[in-house]
């Protein structure tokens, strides 16, 4: 054992000696794994939710060690994070971290910052802004706001929790983690439209005080947001990420296992391939062209049009059937109600091709498939990866390209504000590459 | 959310009145299904700014913007109901408001057990269709009753 170790730092060494600038040495947990690599795995979920017999199909996950801000003991390692290139900043359920007491962070008025975040499935989370430090892999964010996800459900706003607090995901058995990493295209989960420079009436649901009840919306600066925590490495390593996964062959795979590398351009292990093609977005977002259809922004100035993404956060491709001749899967199944996946008859095998909104004539075809979901699940009720789990984006909203885009390609994700400058002539972030 | 007889002067004002003017307090009644005045008690229940009307040959579109920029276009029929709701925009409408009556329906749907994940939702009952999709910062949705909707509009045009 010792002697692999000895020769495993050699090799490290050798690394730093060879390698461009940037000088991260070996991960502090593994030395063989580079510091800007956090492993991450297609594993189904918590085990106690597998054990349940309730599997997560197409989340990858990760896990972060979080201390208090300056602390190198009082910490917790975390397991099961959702890995999330569609959205900002690290959450994590209060019960994930129980022993763990950390300062709270403040609204521009000076109370304490509670954030509420929606998701489109209409869950909501809802807790505290809190400062830690977080490492992932061996990088560190070492003063960072996250937000803890409160086990309590006292005193929810109604503008946070819609008057029912049915799909309050405070639990590992309702998250179906113990938390969500956003590492997507924004540095901050809500920006200048939260900051109390932007005037008015504070939106909502975002940020709340709780000084006096009920809570009511409220300013917070961007500083104080819940912060992407890759923007807040010590390292170079802070102006994106890479998503690196294995191809999915046959139907499925019990477990997939990548990597998620930091930093573009600043390492050896992070230049942008030769065969990736760049595009710069619109509304973070850009245009697919699907069935002769383009789905992308429409008007810029309102944001609004069909927009399509990547989202490493969906569990699926979820598009629209323009043609509508794609059936949905029914609502009743030993899986519960499937009616937003897509049930073909048989295997389809389709293309879309992407295109830069700004500049229309990059472009990149793109081959998908489309299998029926209950048949996949049937067939590998334990299995957590499954490359053609497809389903509905309704018509009239665009293409959401979920985890299994990723299976098989390095996608880039450049964040908005930073500056990649290696190989030189790419375009000020964000942009998506693959 | 207040009941009827909780409302007092406000609301007795606005019955009186037909298009509301309510002041604080948010009345039960809110946009899909009810009448048009019911637009005027989501703007004012959001804090949101009337944008504008426009009209189509066979319904309205009355298009609001609630602080922070999430436009809410609200569809009302030629006899003054309310058929489809639409939003786009960094932050999520409050859905009672948006749903109104129909706010048990799609909490009770939602609920169903799904596998775990994140993806857009399409509800699609008898009565009442809630489709979302997105991710932060840019969400996106629309609500509707399918038999109210006009001849000539397609669902996908609600929006």
């Amino acid at each position: 054992m010792r002697k692999q170790f000895l020769v495993l730092i050699l090799l490290g060494s050798l690394g730093l000696v060879v390698g461009c600038g940037g000088g991260s040495s070996s991960s502090s947990s593994d030395p063989s794994v580079a510091a800007n690599v956090l492993p991450i795995a297609v594993d189904g979920g918590p085990p106690a939710n597998q054990a349940n017999g309730a599997i997560y199909p197409n989340g990858a996950f990760a896990s972060a060690t979080i201390c208090a801000p300056g602390s190198s003991s009082n910490c917790v390692t975390v397991d099961h994070l959702l890995v999330d290139t569609g959205s900002y900043g690290l959450r994590v359920l209060e019960s994930a971290i129980p022993s763990l007491n950390l300062p709270a962070v403040n609204a521009s008025n000076g109370s304490a910052a509670y954030d509420c975040v929606s998701f489109v499935d209409m869950s909501f989370l809802w807790g505290p802004v809190e400062a830690a430090s977080v490492t992932l892999g061996g990088e560190t964010a070492s003063n960072v706001p996250i937000q803890v996800v409160s086990n309590s459900t006292a005193n929810i706003p109604t503008s946070c929790s819609g008057n029912t607090l049915s799909e309050d995901q405070n639990t590992q058995s309702t998250l179906g983690a113990n938390g969500i990493l956003g590492v997507g295209l924004e540095p901050a989960d809500c920006g200048f439209l939260c900051d109390p420079s932007a005037g008015g009436t504070p939106p909502s649901p975002a940020y709340y005080t709780c000084a006096k009840l009920p809570c009511l919306p409220a300013f917070v600066d961007v500083a104080n947001q819940v912060t992407n925590p890759v923007v807040a490495f010590s390292s170079a390593d802070n102006n994106g990420v890479i998503v690196e996964l294995p191809a999915v062959s046959g139907g499925s795979a019990a477990t997939v296992k990548g990597s998620l590398i930091f930093g573009i351009g600043t390492e050896t292990n992070n230049q942008l391939s030769n065969s990736a093609t760049v595009f710069t977005l619109l509304c973070d977002s850009f245009t697919t062209i699907f069935d002769n259809t383009p789905l992308g922004i429409t008007d810029p100035k309102h944001c609004s049009g069909p927009a399509s993404f990547i989202d490493s956060g969906s569990n699926g491709l979820f598009f629209p059937d323009v043609n509508n001749s794609i059936p949905m899967c029914p609502n009743s199944t030993p899986f519960g109600d499937l009616s937003e996946f897509y049930c073909p008859t048989s295997l389809q095998n389709l293309s879309a091709t992407n295109e830069d909104p700004n500049t229309t004539s990059t472009t990149k075809k793109t081959n998908f498939s489309v299998n029926n979901a209950l048949n996949l699940f049937t067939a590998a009720p334990t299995d957590a990866a499954f490359g053609t789990l497809t389903g509905l984006n309704p018509p009239g909203f665009g293409f959401d390209w979920g985890l299994p885009f990723f299976y098989g390609v390095h996608v880039y994700s450049a964040i908005d504000g930073q500056t990649v400058s290696t190989p030189m002539g790419l375009p000020s972030p964000p942009w998506w590459a693959y | 959310m207040k009941t009827l007889l909780e409302s007092s002067k406000p609301f007795t004002a606005w019955l009186m009145v037909g298009i509301g003017w309510v002041a604080l307090s948010c009345p039960a009644l809110a946009a899909l299904g009810g009448d048009v005045t019911s637009v005027e008690a989501d703007r004012a229940h959001m804090k949101a700014e009337s944008l504008e009307v426009k009209q189509a040959t066979a319904y309205k579109v009355h298009a609001i913007q609630a602080p922070g920029g999430t436009i809410i276009n609200e569809y009302v029929s030629p006899a003054g109901r309310v058929f489809a709701v639409a939003w786009h925009g960094p932050f999520i409408p409050e859905m009672p408001q948006i749903l109104g009556s129909y706010f048990q329906q799609y909490s009770a749907a939602i609920q169903a057990k799904r596998p775990y994940g994140r993806r857009p939702l399409n509800i699609q009952q008898p009565g009442l269709v809630v489709q979302t999709g997105g991710h932060m910062r840019a969400y996106f949705g629309r609500a509707y009753l399918p038999e109210m909707l006009p001849a000539g509009l397609k669902a996908d045009e609600i929006k």
